[in-house]
């Protein structure tokens, strides 16, 4: 593994019974870089960006995050380590519908001692920068399908991650808000340095990472 | 545990946390009133001992006089000797005893309830001191006599009148009124127990049924430790023999027929019961409400929760909603108890114990104490309650958390 490689996964196997969903995959993403995981409906992407991200184990193999080998951490090491290194966005964003943006944007925050002076200063800053300052109080419900993808992004960047995994963020967006996220996803990247896994059945949408990876059948193609 | 969070959930969450809030309150309001009503029949049951200043009385029945001429004893009271007074006196757990002498008078024109009462002891019908209604209490050494008020209205008997019972003559010095008092040991005429003795032994119907020297009673009325009652009465009546006739409160209970005052095997059957439910009400309300927030706790577990995080969270939840369920049982019940608290009781007095003759009008009746149901809510019961409550939450919390947080955040995000 390179200096600055900050996530591999060597030989990944994911079974469900006698389905072998992800069969052999190796993978490795360096600091800073924006990958995109293309494939159909059912090739395995999202099983993959499970077991690279730690909320899945492998049935074989090992994934390496940050110098760490997290494939034998157990269900609360591997929670404490992605409070620290990692964030997630969701195709149906996944924000709690009884918190207030910048609580939902606070939310990884809220196991760790800190005051709430001090979380909401985190996150209004976060939200400041996805333009949605003046949304801070407002439940999800009062939110468009772009602003709540804006406070699911600001919720991935707050605990500083070294990699956000993206499973299908724009796929319950319309074509505007979604190039909008993309827009986002890619400044991100650009001025934060931080790197994207994305996952998405949309080729259109791959063309903006550094490196794309398709897959099929849960290999990797190309 | 974060409270903002918690109290938003609650808050948002409307219909789960009244759902969850209300099916616990009942089963803890059932709680509270079971065991407040078993409580209050208890209580009822003590009053009318209690309104003679006594925890037990005794007496003794024996055979019927051939003729009703004269001073008798009631065939339920016969003599109850001096020496086996002193032998119950010595009992452990006996904190006083008030004597009294209960005779019936047949005169040619009239018949007497005669009671003979110990004038300075402050057990037994000698509290009837505080029921004078005109005139005075008895005094020490003089023949005079103290006539129920009734009793004295219906004969037309008039203060400082002079009544002769069995050829004996007592000024009248004072009424009373003895309608409030608890039907036990009630008489038309009230004797200095002197008096009373002297009627008694003069009378030779009287000693032939049941032979009697000065210085024996036929009614005890006995102060006790209340842990002791029912040892005592067994006591008693290894003394004082098979026809012994000892109230306790807890004799009255069973005269009560409730099954909140048949035993306490009941109340506390009904009380599991009323757990069980607002345990199973509460555990199965939880358990919906944390299953639809399964996708919630993925969310929780991908963004860094722990499972002991998913927990605390959970728990805390679970105890507020008891603790407020609890709150909220607890004002059920007080607002239930007010309302029961209308409800009368009817205590019946056995027969024994009644004084009138059966065979005069109005003797075989059957006669009742009727009071208002003493309910209340103890303030240990009500803290017992609500502790029990948050005990409830914390575990039904704990239990479901546990579960919950077992769950693989892949398992339920992967579904979008």
């Amino acid at each position: 593994m390179s200096k600055s490689t900050i996530l591999s996964g060597t030989d990944l196997s994911k079974k469900y019974g006698d389905l072998e969903v992800v069969k052999g995959v190796s993978l490795a993403v360096n600091e800073g870089e924006f990958i995109c995981l293309v494939g159909k409906s059912g090739c395995g992407k999202t099983t993959l960006l499970s077991l690279l991200s730690g909320l899945e184990k492998p049935t074989k193999g090992k994934v390496t995050l940050d110098g760490r080998e997290i494939t034998t951490s157990s269900e609360d090491e591997l929670a404490l380590f992605r409070r620290d290194n990692v964030g997630f966005i969701f195709q149906s964003f996944n924000l709690i519908p009884t918190l207030s943006a910048w609580e939902n944007v606070a939310l990884p925050l809220f196991p760790i001692k800190m005051t709430s002076e001090e979380r909401r200063r985190r996150a209004t800053e976060l939200l400041d920068k996805m333009e949605l300052g003046h949304r801070m109080d407002h439940l999800p419900s009062a939110l468009s399908g772009g602003e709540k993808q804006r406070v699911a992004i600001a919720r991935a960047l707050v605990n500083h991650p070294k990699i956000i995994f993206a499973d299908e963020p724009i796929g319950n967006l319309d074509s505007g808000t979604g190039e909008a996220i993309m827009g986002i996803l890619n400044r991100l990247h650009k001025e934060e340095g931080v790197a994207i896994l994305m996952v998405t059945h949309e080729d259109e949408l791959a063309k903006t990472a550094n490196r794309l990876i398709r897959m099929k059948d849960g290999e990797i193609m190309s | 545990m974060n409270l903002r969070y918690m109290t938003k959930e609650l808050y948002y969450q409307k219909r789960r946390t009244v759902m969850s809030i209300l099916g616990l309150s009942i089963g803890i309001a059932l709680l509270i009133i079971l065991n407040s009503l078993s409580l209050a029949y208890r209580q009822a049951a003590h009053v009318p001992l209690k309104e003679i200043g006594a925890d037990i009385t005794v007496q003794r029945s024996g055979d019927v006089p051939k003729d009703l001429a004269g001073a008798v004893f009631p065939c339920s009271a016969v003599t109850i000797r001096k020496e086996e007074v002193e032998k119950i006196q010595k009992l452990p757990g006996v904190r006083g005893i008030g004597t009294g002498l209960l005779l019936w008078v047949f005169d040619p024109t009239r018949a007497w309830i005669v009671l003979g009462i110990g004038k300075e002891n402050s057990i037994g019908p000698s509290l009837l001191r505080s029921s004078v209604t005109e005139g005075r209490f008895l005094e020490d050494g003089k023949p005079e006599a103290l006539v129920e008020q009734a009793y004295a209205r219906q004969f037309g008997i008039k203060l400082n009148d002079t009544i002769s019972v069995a050829d004996n003559k007592f000024p009248v010095v004072g009424f009373v009124d003895a309608s409030r008092a608890a039907k036990i040991a009630v008489a038309n005429v009230y004797l200095p127990l002197k008096e009373a003795e002297d009627l008694a032994a003069s009378s030779k119907e009287l000693q032939s049924v049941s032979p009697y020297a000065p210085g024996d009673v036929n009614l005890l009325f006995i102060k006790a430790d209340q842990e002791k009652i029912t040892s005592l009465a067994s006591e008693m009546k290894g003394i004082l023999g098979n026809k012994v006739t000892v109230a306790t409160p807890d004799s009255f209970l069973k005269l009560l027929g409730s099954l909140f005052a048949l035993s306490d095997k009941f109340t506390l059957a009904a009380s599991l019961i009323a757990i069980i439910v607002a345990v199973l009400i509460a555990f199965k309300t939880m358990a919906g409400n944390i299953a639809e927030r399964a996708r919630e706790i993925g969310v929780l577990k991908a963004v860094g929760w722990t499972n002991r995080d998913v927990v605390s969270q959970l728990m805390s939840e679970s105890v507020i909603q008891c603790f407020m369920a609890g709150i909220l049982g607890l004002l059920i019940a007080l607002v239930a108890s007010f309302g029961l608290s209308f409800m009368k009781v009817n205590i019946p007095i056995p027969w024994e114990m009644s004084p009138t003759p059966h065979f005069l009008p109005g003797g075989g009746d059957q006669i009742f104490k009727t009071l208002r149901l003493p309910v209340h809510i103890p303030w240990t019961l009500a803290f017992f309650a609500v502790l029990l409550s948050i005990i409830i939450g914390g575990l039904t919390g704990g239990l479901l958390g546990r579960h919950i947080s077992k769950i693989k955040p892949s398992e339920v995000l992967r579904h979008e």
